[in-house]
């Protein structure tokens, strides 16, 4: 009779458990729909004509799938340029930035001196930098020696910037390797240079990899740098280029579309395979944002 | 051995520190220089106006106006997206991989640039086909819709909106992180003395998130000093300077208006705004260390 009632009761709460379960996934699955809805009209709109924008608004699923806007934005809108301007500037940016950030991070990890502590911090505060402070020095300099309009100032700009949270990240890393491994190198007569390619970067890959992710995605999304450094359309980069686009295409809403999905394609692929980097690169760089 | 220790660290941050001092460090130096000037920009000439450009922005009520829409920003940017992503980052922790699922969502719009996001939310603002006019008009509340974005009253708001929804992903990172320092034995210890969730939530979780808090608002913070792109995307800091922000006014007075001198004076008061926050920041995280050492 009790183990009846206990039974009973036993599954009774199960369901009450599932029930409230069901409940929870489905608010929060309509709260992630909701929080999507700006992205969803994005990639509605870019299988869109003109007409049938105008006829049903931005947010009707399309008649059909049609690429058309696609293959505009990419011959019409130039995207071939800007998309090769983007790489050409955030591959080898991305590159210098963590090579500066590994020579400093060992540094400040296995060859402190007095006051490097100090120094670390000055680095680190660079983070927090808003970069209008130095926007019209930069102007000026990247003009005097001729590297207005080129890409070269937004590869030697995005480098500089990117010495902060590199430092910060490879210095953490490198200060969890223990001392003793590299004690043991050097008795065995290498120097701090071997030490550093032999010894400490095969065992760095994961911090390495959490800082291409970060460092990718904000090269190719910045907007400012280009904005100030070039002015000719043969050298925008693509987010300079998509926010031109609006001139030029002013209504054509599904072409707009289109080329905001494919400048936002790297980043995504970024995301969606090197998720697990890139998240643990926000939360031990989070302060750059 | 010693000394060669020494050499191989200089040797090691020559580099680095050479190009962080050309492009971060002396720049700086350069901007105090011009913000006593009255340079247009082109001009090789200019003259010494001494502190004149200072006594300007003391005076120029579009300068005061940035810094009321900067400081309603970092207000919006402090409560919105720490809010949300705490409350986001409390549902799904612990939730496996269906959570993970929910998560990955929630953080994807941190992938995107600003330019897109402000492209995808002129179309959600947009008079005519925009979901949220089109959303009012459904309900029956057509006397609700406006041009967001023309309108002066509604344009600042608006642009923040915009961010907020990128930056509460960012939040949710930060929180979710934070949230893996809590040991589970303390929750459950909390449940078997018969605390509810919204007590263990007071007493035992959020007190612990506040290294999470603190960075989190610490970002806060200085994203809106830096809050630009978006802004550019958006409504380029009109209509009549309404969304103007400290870092777009700055680019408007000395890249549309090449008034440099004057531009550089106001970069030197975001570096001042700037270096504030950063010596609290940096000795908030001290206090925790300690706290929690």
């Amino acid at each position: 009779m009790t183990d009846v009632t206990l039974t009973q009761t036993g599954v009774a709460a199960k369901s009450r458990k599932e029930a409230g379960s069901i409940l929870f996934y489905g608010v929060l699955t309509a709260l992630v729909v909701l929080y999507s809805l700006p992205v969803i009209g994005v990639v509605l709109t870019s299988f869109k004509s003109t007409e049938e924008i105008a006829r049903d608004g931005l947010w009707a699923l399309p008649d059909a799938l049609r690429f058309t806007n696609f293959t505009e934005a990419w011959v019409g809108g130039n995207v071939v340029v800007y998309a090769r301007n983007s790489f050409l500037v955030t591959i080898p940016a991305t590159f210098v930035s963590i090579l500066l950030g590994i020579l400093t991070g060992y540094v400040f990890s296995k060859l402190r001196f007095r006051g490097s502590e100090a120094l670390f911090i000055f680095v680190v505060a660079g983070m927090f930098y808003p970069p209008q402070i130095v926007l019209i020095p930069l102007f000026r300099l990247f003009n005097a020696v001729h590297l207005y309009d080129t890409l070269w100032p937004m590869i030697i700009v995005h480098a500089a910037f990117g010495i902060p949270i590199c430092t910060l990240v490879m210095r953490n890393f490198f200060a969890a390797v223990p001392n003793a491994i590299r004690e043991a190198a050097i008795i065995d007569g290498a120097n701090e240079w071997q030490v550093l390619v032999r010894v400490m970067l095969p065992v760095s890959l994961p911090a390495i990899a959490v800082l291409a992710t970060l460092q990718f995605t904000w090269i190719w999304n910045d907007f400012l740098w280009p904005i100030i450094f070039t002015q000719s359309d043969e050298m925008r980069t693509i987010m300079v280029g998509l926010a031109s686009l609006k001139g030029q295409y002013s209504v054509a809403y599904g072409v707009q579309g289109a080329m905001a999905i494919i400048a936002s394609i790297p980043t995504l692929l970024v995301f969606i395979f090197f998720q697990r980097y890139f998240i643990r690169g926000l939360t031990l760089g989070s302060v750059k944002g | 051995m010693a000394r060669s220790r020494t050499l191989w660290a200089a040797l090691f941050l020559t580099p680095p520190l050479a190009l962080y001092t050309v492009i971060v460090v002396a720049p700086l130096l350069v901007s105090f220089y011009y913000s006593l000037t009255d340079w247009n920009g082109f001009n090789p000439n200019y003259n010494f106006v001494g502190l004149d450009n200072f006594l300007k922005i003391g005076r120029d009520p579009l300068f005061a106006n940035a810094i009321r829409n900067t400081v309603i920003w970092m207000a919006a940017a402090i409560l919105l997206p720490s809010l949300g992503g705490l409350a986001i980052a409390l549902a799904l922790n612990g939730r496996g991989v269906a959570g993970n699922l929910y998560k990955s969502l929630f953080y994807l719009p941190i992938c995107l640039s600003l330019v897109v996001i402000g492209q995808v939310w002129i179309w959600m603002y947009h008079p005519d086909w925009g979901l949220i006019n089109v959303t009012l008009e459904g309900l029956g509340a057509p006397d609700w819709t406006r041009a967001w974005l023309a309108d002066p009253q509604t344009a600042l708001l608006a642009v923040i909106v915009a961010w907020a929804w990128q930056q509460t992903g960012l939040a949710m990172v930060i929180f979710l992180a934070g949230l893996t320092s809590v040991p589970k034995e303390l929750t459950e210890a909390a449940e078997i003395d018969g605390a509810t969730y919204w007590q263990g939530l007071r007493h035992v979780v959020i007190p612990l998130l506040l290294p999470a808090t603190v960075v989190v608002m610490a970002l806060a913070i200085i994203n809106s000093l830096k809050s630009f792109d978006i802004v550019y995307v958006m409504t380029q800091g009109g209509p009549f300077h309404s969304s103007d922000t400290l870092a777009m006014f700055m680019y408007t007075e000395s890249f549309k208006k090449y008034y440099m001198g004057y531009g550089s004076a106001i970069a030197v008061v975001l570096f001042a705004i700037s270096l504030v926050i950063i010596v609290f920041y940096f000795r908030q995280v001290q206090a925790l260390d300690r706290l929690y050492d």
